[in-house]
């Protein structure tokens, strides 16, 4: 009996590896018939004004049924200058590099509308789509609306959005030098020289300087035309200055748009709007490349976040990048 | 012989399991309250608005003054300091420490007091703040 049962236990599993072994046919997935699209939003943060915001819209058609005509991008608010779809498919080559095929005339905007024609016999491709963000667009939603044609007559579309375009400004790499061009204003994003902060002193709001003082690390600073005299050594202050700006240091605040450099970190509008400036200082000495600092001008009209994108001790000069936000 | 050696396991298992689940009795900050008399600060680190410290160098700890002697950079903002105590085994800190401190009154020191674990010896820490000077 026990024998039986053995057996029958060994020629069922012999049974079951046979079934569970069993070799499936793969077969290239069947295409359904027609025109067929879709798009992704390439670009990362906040949608700042003068910024873009990128997309890869990809179409396809089955070479038996025809071949790509038109692709079309129309958006809620009209791009700034700038704003382009681009007239190249891209793959992706043995060594990682992104290599464009041409397949169209470059893109033409007529008001709202981005269009690029394809002169190139093709059944798919993928285009890049970049809308440089406009002033009318400030603090408003934006949706895009991508649509594509084929020489058989179908058509095809794909809606993107809404994006929020935020209220802050975004200046990148204005530079600071030690003696002549270190005014600096928020409420212009621009950096002055002493004649030029001389005749408009109520615009500076900070004054960057750069000293080597011994016993102590003072190097590259920034500070407000009514800090302490033991904080900007040596400086003769152009008449009429006398804005006392607030300044809170920051370290790891790396913003992606600002630093354009590896770090996931965003400064947005929220931020700039929540960050409370109760007791802050006037002056911030020791400024390092990567370093921050949030600012705000004295008659609360600006909050700002400067990065410091390099700083040259031997120019003595530093070169930074600015978000702002009119908060009143 | 197999006897003895189950009876063995048996009585360490029940030891071991006593010991783990002695019951401490928690305080009102939700603490455990134990039986560590230890009562001392062993670092200290004042952080600035970006997180980095500030000190020029380790800090002077006399845990007999119960003072701590602790030097700042020049230009260090002294209204909005993050201070960092590291403490003995299982002591707390009163009063608690909840964000930045305002260490800008160098003629009065602030003052904080560590209580040990059991929360029988309570040792109050002045923190002497200097800032570096230009030679």
């Amino acid at each position: 009996m026990k024998n039986i049962i053995i057996n029958i236990a060994k020629y069922t599993l012999v049974v079951l590896m046979i079934v569970s072994c069993g070799e499936w046919e793969y077969s290239v997935p069947e295409v359904s018939p027609g025109l067929k699209n879709d798009c992704i939003n390439h670009s990362l943060g906040p949608n700042v004004v003068g910024q873009y915001i990128e997309f890869a819209y990809a179409m396809a058609i089955k070479p038996e049924e025809g071949k790509l005509t038109t692709a079309t991008v129309e958006a809620s608010i009209a791009g700034a200058e700038g704003t382009y779809l681009d007239h190249k498919s891209y793959y992706t080559n043995g060594s990682g590099v992104n290599v464009g095929i041409e397949v169209g005339n470059a893109s033409t905007t007529s008001g709202n509308k981005t269009t690029v024609t394809f002169t190139a016999d093709t059944c798919a491709a993928t285009l890049r789509y970049y809308y440089k963000i406009p002033e009318e667009a400030r603090g408003k939603d934006v949706s895009f609306t991508f649509s594509a044609s084929a020489s058989n007559g179908e058509k095809v579309q794909y809606e993107m959005g809404p994006y929020k375009v935020r209220e802050m400004d975004l200046k990148l790499d204005l530079i600071a030098k030690d003696g002549s061009t270190c005014y600096i204003s928020i409420a212009d994003m621009a950096v002055y020289d002493a004649s030029a902060a001389t005749s408009n002193p109520e615009r500076i709001d900070l004054i960057y300087l750069h000293r080597s003082v011994p016993g102590v690390t003072f190097n590259h600073s920034i500070v407000s035309p009514t800090s302490e005299a033991q904080y900007k050594p040596g400086l003769e202050l152009p008449p009429g200055l006398k804005n006392r700006s607030k300044l809170i240091k920051a370290w790891n605040i790396q913003d992606r748009q600002l630093a354009r450099m590896q770090y996931g970190v965003f400064v947005d509008d929220v931020d700039l709007k929540n960050m409370n400036f109760n007791g802050a200082p006037d002056y911030i000495i020791n400024m390092r490349p990567e370093s921050g600092l949030w600012v705000e001008t004295e008659n609360g009209k600006y909050k700002a976040y400067i990065f410091i994108n390099k700083a040259d001790n031997a120019k003595k000069e530093i070169t930074f990048s600015v978000k702002r936000l009119q908060v009143n | 012989m197999k006897k003895y050696i189950l009876l063995f396991l048996t009585m360490t298992s029940f030891l071991v399991l006593a010991t783990e689940c002695a019951d401490y009795p928690i305080d009102e900050d939700g603490l455990l309250i134990t039986d560590r008399a230890e009562c001392y600060v062993s670092n200290f680190d004042l952080l600035g608005t970006d997180f980095q410290t500030v000190r020029t160098a380790a800090p002077a700890i006399d845990t007999t003054a119960q003072t701590i002697n602790i030097e700042v950079f020049f230009g260090t903002d002294l209204k909005n300091l993050y201070p960092q105590f590291t403490l003995a085994q299982d002591a707390k800190l009163d009063p608690k420490i909840t964000g930045k401190e305002d260490f800008s009154d160098l003629t009065n020191p602030k003052k904080w007091t560590v209580i040990s674990g059991n929360r029988k010896v309570r040792k109050t820490y002045t923190v002497y703040v200097s800032v570096q000077q230009p030679s």
